[in-house]
């Protein structure tokens, strides 16, 4: 359907601009808050394809946005994280959560 | 697989003599307890207590049988069996932080030290003094050296430091062998020269590993990634994120085959494709016992619901040879070229064995290039 195709579209160019590597915090929090919107705009059912639709730096990189994202709850955002969260260790394993910790350049 | 249970700590660093009758180990303290095998049993031999410290590396030679160890006392001994007793002499290292690891060079006449230091210590034998001297490799190491492997030229030699980086110097001693001929990681080889360095990876490189031939080198890290840098491409550098927890240990089984192993456990088989320049996993060596798998009550299910967010009885256990991380890796029979059987220990206090030949019968997919 057409909500499904933009919100999958929409993710990937999240995905695809991320600022990593910029010490710019204005435009890191704004594309933490794009993201988080992208992410909530998933019917649950849809999670798990859009994940399986990343490479294993895009798995690694949405990791990052949701542990990101748990740093800073809102109101609903920890429940649909927790559900990205789940599929998104289902793709990377626990070597992508290591490298959220490990990782130098933040998003 | 046989494994078995020396003790109820880490085992912290372990050699084997050439016909793999006698392992030297470090239980965890400041000595080197050395068993022989007998029969099926492994009965303790002798115990070697010089060191102030803890034991951090030990590497026995085949050929010369003498081994070398070096300890969180910043020192390293030299130990040469007299008779039925092995005497220690001691190397001055000339650091000022804890040694971490050691390493005997091809052809026995040097080791390398890596140390807390920031350095590698080369140590070579002064005829004239009778006394072991050493020079330093310092820059441009930024922080501990965890772990060393030589080139089988004898001359070059691979460190992994916790500054993030895998690096490849020369350790030419022109007092004592000919000028190596030209490799290709290079020609020139003054003493210390960088011949190659990888860019950051995010994590400490916990192990490191020259190929048979010397023209790749493998390292692991802490961000849970493995890496081959491959000569004949010009260094270029293959990398692989992993799925699983960081990995402490790696080796060559084939000039294209890697087993690793680490904080999962259980050691895995990766494959370098030279064509395309990646690694890939190729499975997982462990070969899970059957276990009982009995239903599971209403009841027990909700009560796990409840303690554990979960339904499922998998993972309550480890199904693992090891019961904890493994943290050192060793070729036993074929060397890295054709290796048959290695031996992993860690820090459950267990030692494994595993035999190639009976894991590719057993796991059915699994393909050693």
């Amino acid at each position: 359907t057409r909500r499904r195709g933009d919100a999958l579209r929409a993710f990937h160019a999240a995905i695809r601009s991320h600022p990593a590597g910029s010490k710019n915090p204005a435009a890191k929090e704004q594309a933490q808050g794009v993201m988080l919107k992208v992410l909530t705009a998933f019917k649950s059912s849809e999670i798990e394809q859009a994940v399986n639709s990343l490479d294993r730096n895009g798995v690694d990189l949405l990791m990052k946005y949701i542990y990101k994202g748990f740093e800073k709850p809102t109101e609903n955002s920890s429940a649909i994280l927790l559900q990205w969260h789940e599929k998104a260790l289902a793709a990377g394993g626990l070597g992508s959560i290591v490298r959220v910790l490990t990782a130098r350049k933040t998003v | 697989m046989a494994y078995h249970s020396f003790l109820l700590e880490p085992i912290s660093c372990h050699a084997w003599n050439k016909d793999r009758t006698q392992i030297a180990l470090c239980p965890n303290n400041h000595e080197v307890h050395i068993y022989r095998k007998d029969g099926a049993k492994w009965s303790k031999v002798h115990e070697l207590k010089e060191h102030n410290g803890q034991v951090t590396g030990i590497d026995w030679a085949p050929e010369s049988n003498r081994l070398v160890t070096c300890g969180t006392d910043r020192n390293a001994y030299v130990w040469t069996l007299k008779g039925n007793v092995w005497k220690p002499t001691l190397v001055i290292l000339r650091i000022n932080r804890a040694a971490r690891c050691v390493k005997w060079s091809p052809k026995e006449n040097k080791f390398a030290v890596g140390s807390g230091s920031r350095l590698i210590s080369i140590c070579y034998f002064e005829q004239e003094n009778d006394w072991w001297v050493c020079k330093h490799i310092k820059k441009p190491i930024r922080s501990t050296v965890l772990s060393l492997d030589w080139h089988p030229n004898n001359v070059l030699l691979a460190a992994g430091s916790c500054d993030f980086k895998c690096r490849i110097f020369s350790a030419y001693i022109k007092e004592m062998e000919e000028r190596p001929s030209p490799t290709p990681w290079g020609s020139k080889m003054p003493f210390g020269e960088l011949m190659f360095e990888s860019s950051s990876s995010c994590g400490w490189v916990h192990s490191i590993c020259f190929s048979a031939s010397g023209a790749r080198v493998a390292w692991v890290s802490h961000d849970s990634t493995l890496c081959l840098a491959d000569a004949n491409k010009k260094m270029a550098v293959a990398s692989l994120c992993t799925e699983t927890l960081p990995l402490l240990a790696v080796t060559f089984i084939t000039e294209n085959s890697l087993v690793a192993a680490g904080h999962d456990c259980c050691p895995m088989l990766f494959t370098y494709e030279e064509s395309q320049g990646t690694l890939t996993f190729g499975g997982k060596l462990d070969v899970p016992r059957q276990s009982s798998q009995r239903g599971l009550t209403a009841r027990e299910r909700f009560q796990n619901l409840d303690k554990k967010a979960s339904s499922d009885t998998a993972n309550a256990t480890l199904d693992t040879l090891h019961k904890n991380s493994i943290s050192q890796i060793s070729v036993l029979v074929g060397g890295k070229a054709n290796c048959s059987q290695f031996c992993t220990t860690g820090m459950d206090g267990g030692m494994s064995i595993w035999d190639v030949k009976s894991l590719e019968s057993a796991l059915k997919d699994l393909k050693i290039k």
